[in-house]
């Protein structure tokens, strides 16, 4: 259906121009069209122009925080929040994403009691997650492999210069690695942060439907993949609560196609 | 004369304040207005007095139109705290009932009550005798005023057809309505009727009002009777509990029993036992709100008497400044469903987004409620600017039809804001600007990169590791290559006896040259002299060739060669230099023994290592 908006909109707007229509216009063209149908109050047509664009792989910020905005504005809170979660794992310094995603967990109906069980690792992922962690880990390739030539040649044609270099060199790549290190962590944590989609969902002792279920959660809430097994996924909430969920009611904030790495 | 009269005034108001302190009262009232001569009606007498022990004595009027059917007499006394002293209240209700003795208007006159010597009466009542047989017209009890007095289906009195028979203890759920309509209010009330003492009650268990949205109208703390003559029967009425109810759909709804456990018995120790009873279900029509007449768009939330007013504060303001329009809509119904009118734009005006506040009350055992929506105005241009009339239609089901409630139209004088409050003046801003709600979206769309992050790719570890790597390899090079380069002195001391040794052969290779002619003695002993010297400059670091036979000998010594090798050694040096130097004198054999020799003192000269 979208992609049948979608070829629909571009062949009108080339057949309007009269010309090819390169990928970028295409897509800035749609987005437009998707924001004009929001502002209208069209959130439907709005979402369905997002989503086209969702699934010609494009992956921008804004982008996904107007959608996780259409969502909000339609009662769809999980889907509000995981968009919204997804604009900030692509630019952590988003306040507008910020802003909607606290405004969407004003709303959720999961109330989390008890302490935090991840000692904080979660507020930690977040304040580490706007570190240059890619351009630190280039910096780190970078000053190590330069300091470790000063190293050498200082140890082929001793000179104090060279000696001096490297160390200087060595102390910037070790800045380096902690932003990596710190950025990795972050990293590492949001690939199994995961949102609950589905409106409510119960929680069971074991990946089946007929295992007991000692809880429900409700869209919006945001949680932790810890396993997969037979169409269920074992989540955690912050404070520790653990359950098998069926796979479809939540859903990963960094999609398969965003990262090569291994999730579990 | 005038101090008399001062005193008997005094008297007259210690009289009637002792009278107030007692605090008396007596009614009476009949249960129909009129009755057929072949009927009867109740005559209600009750009395209540603020004593303990003291009873009021009632004298029945004079009855000559009537015959005393039967008598009956009930007491209650209520125990209570006021202003931490106990007071008691004792009701004596004496029920006659009287049967007409002729037709047309009949009088009962007032009945006298005795208390403390003072006398008091009822008011007189009338009674309209009707033929035999003709039916009379029910009468509305005086206390309990009918909820609805529009209402074709409702239940005034909520025992009208409870029938007890011999039961104790009767557990009794009542509606005042059986056909209400979608929205509008009944009243679930339950009831305990007992004609035992009951102590308590525990585990009340209403039943599940689904299809209804319902509201607490009273829940009694603590068991207050009301007496009342069922079948002939004094019994002791207890409202449990009374609950607001609104019909969410139309049809057929059944209202399952409630349930209660009662305790029976006096305090703690006498014959205290537990009952459990259950009450009747209920069933009731909810009707459709009706469709003739029905206004365009209605709201099916909007039923009840409601009232609606709008207000803008002030009326009167400069360009720039907010004002705060106003809707309240007031009335008896369920506010939580209303629906209420929506301001829409108006040209120079600018609004805000409304906030509304819903306020529940029960009043005479009726649900009201006031909805109050506030919205902020920014008047944008001068002049007059009139905020339009607002309409809300409603289905009122006291009077079974669709109305339409609306507001006046309201007058806004915008003028210019003065040039000095303009500039600035803190002070006066209203507009308050809370953090939240949801942003705007973007209109520009950036790419972001999801390529996986460096240190998930192949090359990003191997490249760490190449650095220290390479360095190890340029290090490790240059520690292999001084380990592989050799001394030429130690060269020499390592090969020195392989030298002397190749140049003994050398001699060899000579003597035999010699004898086949082609060499002389001299080149043979030339070479056995440098074996010698040769080997005694490599391995032992004597330049025997600069020394002299004693300064040779002094260092071989040194070096801690045995004086007979020392002497052999100088003594061949003697014999080579002698044939080189003075040919002729050496023959062959003499040359073999000397090569020999001169072979042996290696072997022996090797026995003691260089610096030794």
């Amino acid at each position: 259906m979208r992609r049948v908006a979608l070829a629909a909109l571009c062949a009108a707007s080339a057949a309007q121009a009269g010309v090819s229509v390169p990928p970028e216009a295409r897509g800035n063209a749609l987005f437009d069209q998707a924001n004009a149908a929001y502002l209208s109050g069209e959130t439907s047509r709005a979402v369905a122009g997002y989503e086209a664009l969702l699934e010609e792989g494009l992956a921008s910020p804004e982008l996904e925080t107007n959608l996780g905005a259409a969502y909000l504005r339609q009662g769809k809170r999980g889907l509000a929040a995981l968009h919204l979660e997804r604009a900030l794992f692509l630019d952590p310094s988003d306040d507008d994403a910020r802003a909607d995603l606290l405004e969407v967990r004003r709303g959720n109906v999961d109330k989390l009691e008890g302490e935090s069980e991840d000692g904080g690792a979660e507020a930690l992922a977040r304040a580490l997650a706007p570190l240059p962690g890619p351009a630190a880990a280039v910096a780190l390739v970078a000053l190590w492999s330069l300091g470790w030539g000063l190293l050498g040649a200082n140890v082929l044609r001793p000179r104090a210069a060279l000696g001096t270099s490297a160390i200087a060199c060595f102390l910037l790549a070790g800045a380096a690695a902690l932003v990596t290190v710190g950025s990795t962590a972050a990293h590492r944590l949001t690939l199994r942060r995961a949102v609950v989609v589905a409106q409510a969902a119960p929680a069971r002792e074991g990946p089946s439907d007929r295992a007991a279920s000692h809880f429900e959660v409700h869209e919006g809430t945001a949680l932790r993949i810890e396993d997969e097994d037979q169409g269920f996924r074992r989540v955690k909430l912050a404070n520790g609560l653990t359950g098998w969920v069926p796979a479809t009611a939540v859903e990963p904030v960094v999609p398969p196609g965003w990262s090569n790495q291994r999730r579990l | 004369m005038s101090r008399r009269t001062g005193s008997a005034l005094f008297a007259l108001l210690v009289a009637f304040a002792a009278a107030a302190a007692e605090d008396v009262q007596v009614s009476a009232r009949t249960d129909a207005d009129e009755v057929a001569l072949d009927g009867t009606l109740n005559l209600t007498i009750t009395a209540t007095v603020s004593s303990k022990g003291d009873q009021a004595e009632l004298s029945l009027p004079d009855l000559k139109d009537f015959d005393v059917v039967s008598r009956s007499q009930s007491e209650q006394v209520a125990f209570t705290f006021v202003n931490g002293a106990p007071t008691f209240r004792r009701t004596t209700v004496t029920t006659v009932k009287l049967a007409p003795r002729r037709e047309g208007q009949l009088a009962i006159e007032a009945a006298r009550v005795t208390y403390k010597g003072r006398a008091y009466t009822t008011q007189r009542l009338s009674i309209r005798a009707l033929p035999p047989g003709q039916s009379p017209t029910p009468k509305a009890r005086a206390q309990a005023p009918p909820p609805d007095r529009f209402a074709e289906d409702a239940i005034t009195d909520p025992f009208q057809d409870v029938h007890p028979q011999s039961r104790d203890l009767v557990l009794r759920a009542s509606i005042d309505r059986e056909r209400p309509f979608v929205g509008q209010q009944i009243s679930y009330s339950l009831y305990l009727l007992a004609r035992v003492n009951v102590s308590g009650i525990d585990k009340l268990q209403l039943p599940r009002l689904d299809g209804f949205w319902s509201e607490e109208i009273e829940a009694p703390q603590q068991l207050v009777g009301e007496a009342r003559i069922i079948d002939g029967v004094p019994y002791r009425a207890f409202l449990l509990r009374k609950r607001a109810l609104f019909p969410l759909r139309a049809g057929k709804v059944q209202i399952d029993p409630a349930e209660v456990e009662v305790m029976t018995g006096f305090g703690m120790l006498f014959s205290r036992s537990s009952t459990r009873r259950s009450s009747q279900p209920l069933t009731l029509e909810v009707q459709p709100l009706p469709e003739t007449h029905k206004p365009d768009g209605f709201d099916a939330g909007n039923v009840g008497s409601w009232t609606l007013t709008a207000s803008v504060d002030p009326v009167a303001v400069a360009v720039g400044q907010p004002v705060t329009f106003k809707l309240v809509a007031q009335g008896r119904g369920n506010v939580r469903n209303l629906a209420l009118p929506k301001l829409g734009q108006i040209p120079g005006l600018r609004s805000y987004d409304a906030t509304s506040n819903d306020k529940e009350a029960i009043e005479q055992g009726q649900v009201t409620g006031m909805r109050t929506v506030e919205q902020l105005l920014v008047p944008e241009r001068t002049g007059a600017i009139e905020i339009p009339s607002l309409s809300m239609d409603l289905f009122d089901p006291a009077q079974k039809a669709y109305r339409t409630v609306r507001t006046g139209p309201i007058r806004l004088e915008v003028h210019a804001a003065p040039a000095s409050a303009a500039i600035g003046s803190q002070a006066q801003a209203q507009n308050l600007l809370a953090a939240g709600g949801l942003r705007p979206i973007r209109l520009r769309m950036t790419r972001a990169s999801v390529a996986p992050p460096p240190w998930t790719r192949g090359w990003f570890w191997p490249l760490l590791a190449t650095g220290p790597l390479a360095v190890a390899l340029v290090a490790g090079t240059g520690r292999l290559r001084r380990l592989l380069a050799r001394d030429p002195a130690e060269e020499r001391v390592k090969k020195a006896r392989s030298a002397a040794r190749a140049r003994l052969r050398g001699a060899e290779t000579l003597l035999d040259e010699q004898r086949r002619g082609n060499a002389s003695a001299s080149d043979f002993h030339a070479e056995v002299a440098r074996a010698l010297t040769g080997y005694l400059t490599d391995k032992q670091g004597i330049a025997a060739a600069g020394m002299t036979r004693e300064e040779l000998g002094r260092a071989l010594l040194d070096r801690g060669h045995p004086p007979g090798t020392v002497r052999a050694v100088l003594a061949v040096l003697d014999e080579c230099d002698r044939a080189r130097f003075a040919p002729g004198g050496a023959d062959l054999t003499s040359q073999e023994a000397r090569l020999e020799r001169a072979g042996r003192l290696l072997g022996e000269l090797d026995k003691v290592r260089r610096g030794a």
